[in-house]
């Protein structure tokens, strides 16, 4: 028989690894604000509690809105942005292409601008709004940047595709989209193995002439 | 990577003494490439001071000058009204380097005290002086094909360097004649650019003339009148997104043909951005055409020596400079 | 019989958008790394800084005992692999031939070799606990250098062994022809080593369900071969193993083999007791999944003053391990291409201190068709004939190799299609002979062949009482858009919407088929997929004629309903016939490239493709210009930048990065025009259609070398073509 579930250890709807990590940060802050300071002194300041990362060595918190969702997450500060949206937020569709800074495929938006997460501790971004592949699409209606992508087929793996079309987003939010030697040089610093690099630019160029709001 | 506190102060002073007062402790702005340094096990800070929050963003005009602080952002600046106004060879450097996103968070401190991008640097596995000071250069003899050509030194010992500096943006800098604010436990103090970065010497570990618990807080540009005649050439091995083999920053002052001001500079050349002082003064003052143009980077590649791999830089930075002084002059 | 219509009328039926399009562009396609397991543990692999030699001694003390650590495994305690033969004492070098072992004894055979592996609660903590391991090493001579061992150079052993190799040396017609031919040229060309680099690097998550029972989530092109050697691997059942890989982030050929990583991760699943999922840094993505080799060759070309080619004679040496021989079709193209009366070819092995290289797309046709179309282009020139020209006076009009029809062959067709599309005729004999704002331009072409290659596969279909249908078959997506393309081939048989089809692949458990590789995919499992579907409807018809004559069609689901069967179900398999033996079967194609050069800096951009292929039947027009684009950009890559460069002082690669690697960026590529024969070959399987993948690069890298010498006059045979060769 041919039944259509999920295949066991499949991503499951809801994130339970984010509601957990939210548990275990009121546990703490509640000792903390009940005068227990098992953090080093020097490091909180007076009144900011709630707004400024802190912490040790081995753990820091911080606040995070992802999507449109505020997240109170407690994590090694080593942690970088990248990691902490693929390994403790069960967001996977921002990828880790090098981890170094040099493909792209990492790219989110912070505060409305396109950033590579792997070249930033998540502890650093605390208090900042942070939108991935997963949060652009409003429901079931894709972006316009999504729908153009599949029209043009402006990939073929897909692993670099979360990471070019927030990119193409930004591209034409940053007014760099007027001409096909422009959007190529302003995607520059996304990497594509599969080629589909025409295919991009003409997605890229078909949003920005159709005035579409990205 | 080690782990590391991490401490994110409001004020400088705070975040001055959080890292005079820590034994390895180290700034942090954009984190492009520190943070890039740690994963490889190049940088092993115990403390972070994050200093975004540091009230350093600003570009502003001054007295005579315009002032950039250390926390701008390279994209900011490349499309600030008044750099593209008054410096537009700031902006065009910035614009050839890295990428949208990584100019995104990249600051001018940071790409100011940016690490070399010799691979044998990041190797842990070899030697390397820049890396671990008397352990041997790596390059020397071996794959040399993107370093330097000039200010090597005389002697070449177990204590030499041949990595280049990668920025763009302070070939920029540096021809437009800027000097670094910088401010320390004992106070501020002002860095002219051109003695800012160091050539390797007996310390090839050391990158500038600036102590570790030091910040920049602003680079300040003087007024100039290269707004017009200026170019930015960039040569490299794909048409985008890579460091240069060999970048010329041109600012020229030309009165009815004549030049009156020349700056040249060289990227991708050297340990530190280079300036091509004969080749200026070969330019000064005179007639501007191609033939005056390729006397002048001959005289500038004077001294000029190869390695193994990177013979091709002798003809190379002539040709770029010849190139970059006919943009800039608009002849062709 | 039934009657018609089917309820369904065709959406679409040549360029179905991908049916994984969704999930591809919202994030929410599952790649190897991503599947979510409560108390995953994270592996990080230390890898030798040694090209030869033993490990001393290894201090893992520190590492031990550092925050989260939960295993340190290494030769010193690994419980071995059960199907590894039993380590010696003293240890002994393996004979070659023999596949590497991981952690098995403390001989090093090449930089970069996984010495040690660290199992930790997180990521962080793991690569901090490897960064801890000390370890001490004995270093023999290394060599690596290809080009000063190359006296070494030998006929491969499994060539020795086998008299029927295809790489036994070869000749045809009289040696001695070349030293007579009118105009002779001799050229020497060399590509470097050059890496696959998928932008997703390669990941495994293994994850022991019993004690005898295996699943990983693993990045590979073949999850059956991945499952039967990891069945042999680890002593089990072949059943018990279980590989899944639904979406593979690029591949190129690196996932062709099952690599010592993924046999690591396995054994420390093992250990540890728990899911361990080990991602390759992008730097072990340069020693641990194999490469295109360093390749040198010769070739000679005579030919006479009419312009037909008299004699070719091609030797090709590639780079392989200490351990293991990789041979590529480096010098066959070169026997079957024109219509060249004497050919003589020979191919050698030359074995260094190096990891084993393996196939990468094209592979050894990419190499020596840069060879071969770059020394025609030089004797085209040394004749004063146009290149094009040139390659049709030669034209192979049945395969002088095999003394076989081709099967099919449109390339004339490809030529001249192409050269309308370019502008070709516009271009000059001379060398710079054309400058567009003050660079130098240049056009040039190639031609391209690729083998074509069909294995046995099974497909299963499925209609369900809804009147879907389900096909399914182990094959693989890299990337080309196989579920695509089969869904399309299955919506068009059993003519429902390609909504109403579900593609299944990516799993071992599903029915029998091959990697993906070779071009093979659509040939093989394409052919499955439509032998099942046609016979789900022949079942289904036969099912139909038992039901009364309503007189105004019956559906698939009617079907279903009347005979209260809630679902009808075919498995069926594919293979070549007797015609593989009676016809000889390759595609064709070739590549038109117009390039600008700075005559100042040497740096070169390519400003224009044509590229042309004739690969029988097309079954999706979409995916398939993208997967031709994809391999023009991957041949520019080829010929302008891809180089692995190797310090041989240390026998360790410099360039490990994508900084020091580098592949075209976007500002690299132009718009590429892509352009099919699109004619059915009748005799290579029922759907007509040959294989895309490797076509698309074969050639490209000529084409381009070509293009720069016509705009520069300069010649280079020395892959890439960076400024530093050219200014």
């Amino acid at each position: 028989m041919f039944e259509e579930k999920p295949l066991n250890g499949e991503t499951p709807e809801n994130d339970d690894v984010g509601h957990q990590e939210d548990r275990r940060f009121f546990l703490k802050q509640s000792i903390a604000l009940a005068g227990l300071t098992f953090v080093p002194g020097g490091f909180l300041q007076a009144g900011e509690q709630d707004e400024v990362p802190v912490g040790n060595a081995e753990k820091v918190k911080l606040t995070l809105t992802i999507n449109g969702a505020k997240r109170r997450l407690t994590i090694d500060p080593r942690v970088t942005l990248l990691d902490l949206l693929r390994e403790k937020s069960g967001l996977t569709g921002t990828k880790k292409g090098c981890d170094f800074g040099q493909c792209g495929a990492c790219t989110v938006h912070v505060d409305g601008q396109r950033v590579l997460s792997c070249l930033t501790f998540a502890v650093m971004q605390h208090g900042r709004k942070v939108i991935t592949i997963e949060g652009l699409a409003s429901n079931e209606q894709l972006h316009p940047m999504q729908e153009a992508f599949i029209k043009h087929d402006g990939f073929q793996c897909g692993y670099c595709t979360p990471g070019q079309i927030m990119s193409a987003v930004s591209c034409i939010r940053e007014g760099r989209a007027n001409s096909e030697t422009e959007i190529q040089e302003y995607m520059s610093g996304n990497l594509c193995r599969c080629g589909a690099y025409p295919n991009i630019v003409n997605a890229i160029m078909e949003v920005k002439t159709n005035g579409q709001k990205v | 990577m080690k782990p590391f506190q991490y401490f994110r102060p409001t004020k400088l002073k705070e975040a001055v003494d959080a890292v005079a007062s820590y034994p390895n402790a180290r700034f942090i702005a954009g984190g492009t490439n520190l943070i890039d340094l740690m994963k490889r096990g190049i940088a092993a800070p115990e403390k972070l001071v994050d200093i975004n929050h540091l009230p350093l963003k600003k570009i502003e005009k001054r007295e005579g000058m315009l002032r950039i602080g250390a926390l701008a952002l390279n994209s900011d600046v490349a499309q600030h009204k008044l750099v593209l106004e008054k410096h537009p060879l700031l902006a065009q450097a910035l614009n050839a380097g890295a990428s949208g996103q990584l100019r995104n968070m990249a600051t001018v401190g940071g790409n100011i005290l940016q690490q070399t991008r010799c691979t044998y640097f990041y190797d842990t596995a070899l030697p390397c002086n820049k890396r671990k000071p008397e352990s041997g250069c790596s390059a020397l003899g071996g794959i040399n094909r993107n370093h330097a050509i000039f200010g090597i030194g005389e002697k070449i010992d177990h204590k030499s360097c041949i990595a280049v500096h990668p920025s763009d943006m302070c070939v920029a800098l540096l021809a437009l004649d800027a000097t670094v604010l910088v401010m320390g436990p004992a106070g501020e103090r002002r860095i002219h650019f051109a003695d800012f970065h160091r050539l390797p010497g007996d310390r090839p570990d050391l990158n500038a003339n600036l102590e570790s618990n030091e910040l920049i807080l602003a680079v300040e540009i003087p007024d100039s009148p290269f707004t017009k005649h200026i170019h930015y050439l960039k040569v490299r091995d794909r048409a985008s997104y890579a460091f240069a083999l060999v970048s010329v920053a041109v600012a020229l002052e030309i009165d009815q043909n004549r030049i009156k001001t020349a700056r040249l500079v060289m990227g991708g050349v050297a340990h530190k951005p280079w300036r091509m002082h004969d080749a200026e003064k070969v330019l000064l003052g005179q007639t501007v055409s191609e033939n005056l143009f390729r006397q002048a980077a001959e005289a500038g590649m004077i001294g000029a020596v190869a390695s193994e791999h990177n013979a091709y830089k002798l003809k190379l930075a002539p040709n770029a400079m010849v190139e970059a002084l006919k943009i800039a002059a608009q002849i062709s | 019989m039934m009657t018609k219509p089917f309820p369904d009328k065709l959406e679409t039926d040549v360029s179905l958008d991908r049916v994984d399009g969704r999930s591809k562009v919202t994030g929410a396609a599952t790649y190897s790394a991503e599947y979510q397991f409560e108390n995953l543990a994270h592996a990080v692999l230390v890898t030798s800084t040694i090209a030869r030699g033993e490990i001393l001694d290894m201090d893992i003390r520190q590492a031990e005992a550092a925050p989260g650590v939960l295993a340190v495994i290494s030769h010193l305690n690994s419980p071995g692999i059960p199907g590894y033969a039993p380590a010696k004492k003293p240890a002994e070098r393996v004979p070659v031939g023999t596949s590497f072992r991981v952690f098995y004894d403390e001989l090093i055979y090449f930089d970069g070799q996984p010495v040690a592996m660290v199992v930790a609660g997180s990521f962080e903590q793991a690569r901090y606990a490897a960064s801890l391991i000390q370890i001490k090493y004995e270093s023999e001579t290394h060599q690596t250098d290809f080009n000063a061992n190359l006296a070494k150079a030998m006929v491969p052993l499994n060539v020795q062994k086998n008299k029927n190799s295809p790489f036994q040396d070869y000749n045809r017609g009289d040696a001695e022809a070349i030293k007579i031919a009118e105009v002779k040229i001799e050229a020497t060309y060399t590509i470097p080593t050059q890496h696959h680099q998928p932008l997703e690097p390669h990941a495994i998550i293994a994850v022991w369900e019993a004690v005898d029972k295996l699943t990983i989530y693993d990045k590979n092109q073949g999850v059956k071969s991945a499952q039967g050697n990891l069945a042999q691997a680890f002593k089990l059942p072949r059943e018990n193993v279980k590989v899944i890989s639904k979406f593979i982030g690029g591949a190129f050929g690196s996932g062709i083999r099952v690599w010592p990583h993924t046999t690591a991760a396995v054994l420390a699943a093992k250990i540890v007791n728990r899911p361990v999922k080990l991602v390759l840094g992008r730097e072990l993505m340069f020693t641990s999944v194999g490469y295109r080799p360093y390749t040198v060759q010769k070739v000679s070309v005579g030919a006479g003053k009419d312009g037909l080619l008299k004699a070719i004679v091609h030797d090709g040496t590639g780079q392989t391990s200490a351990y293991e021989e990789h041979l590529e079709r480096t010098i066959l193209a070169s026997r079957a291409m024109y219509a060249c009366p004497n050919v003589a070819t020979r191919y050698r092995l030359l074995s260094l201190d190096v990891n084993t290289p393996t196939w990468m797309r094209g592979p050894g046709d990419a190499t020596g068709m840069f060879a071969l179309e770059s020394a025609l282009d030089e004797m085209a020139f040394a004749l004063n004939v146009d290149p094009l020209v040139f390659r049709i006076r030669n034209h192979a009009d049945s395969d002088p190799e095999q003394n076989l029809e081709w099967s099919e062959k449109s390339l004339k067709e490809c030529y001249q299609l192409g050269a309308e599309k370019f502008g070709w005729n516009k271009r000059q004999l001379q060398p710079r002979s054309i400058q567009s704002n003050g660079m130098l331009v240049g056009y040039g072409m190639a031609s391209s062949l690729y083998g074509f290659h069909r294995h046995p596969s099974v497909a299963k279909a499925v209609m369900l009482a809804n009147g879907s249908v389900i096909v399914q078959s182990a094959t693989m997506d890299i990337g080309p858009g196989t579920g695509t393309a089969m869904t399309q081939i299955a919506s068009k048989i059993l003519g429902i919407s390609p909504k109403k089809v579900r593609f299944d692949l990516g799993d071992s458990s599903l029915p029998d088929a091959p990697g993906q590789n070779g071009s093979s995919t659509i040939p093989s499992v394409g052919s499955a997929v439509h032998v099942a579907c046609e016979s789900l409807k022949k079942k289904l018809a036969e099912l139909a004629a038992a039901m009364p004559d309503s007189g105004s069609g019956v559906s698939y689901a009617d079907i279903l309903k009347f005979h209260k069967l809630p679902q009808v179900e075919v498995m069926e398999e594919s293979k070549s016939g007797p015609e593989r033996d009676q016809y000889s079967m390759y595609s064709f194609g070739c590549h038109f490239v117009e390039v600008h050069v700075s005559p100042v800096t040497g740096e070169v951009r390519v400003k224009r493709v044509v590229t042309c292929a004739d690969v029988g039947k097309i079954i999706n027009y979409k995916t398939a210009r993208s997967q031709s684009i994809g391999g023009v950009v991957g041949g520019i890559g080829m010929a302008l930048m891809e180089e692995s460069v190797m310090d041989h002082r240390y026998g360790r690669y410099v360039t490990s990065d994508f900084a020091s690697y580098h592949i075209p960026v976007h500002a690299d590529i132009p718009q590429i025009e892509v352009h099919y024969i699109d004619k059915p070959d009748v005799y290579v399987n029922p759907i007509g259609s040959k294989g895309l993948g490797e076509i698309a690069i074969v050639g490209v890298a000529a084409a381009v070398a070509n293009a720069v010498f016509h705009a520069t006059g300069k010649r280079i045979r020395e892959l890439p073509i960076t400024p530093d060769k050219l200014v």
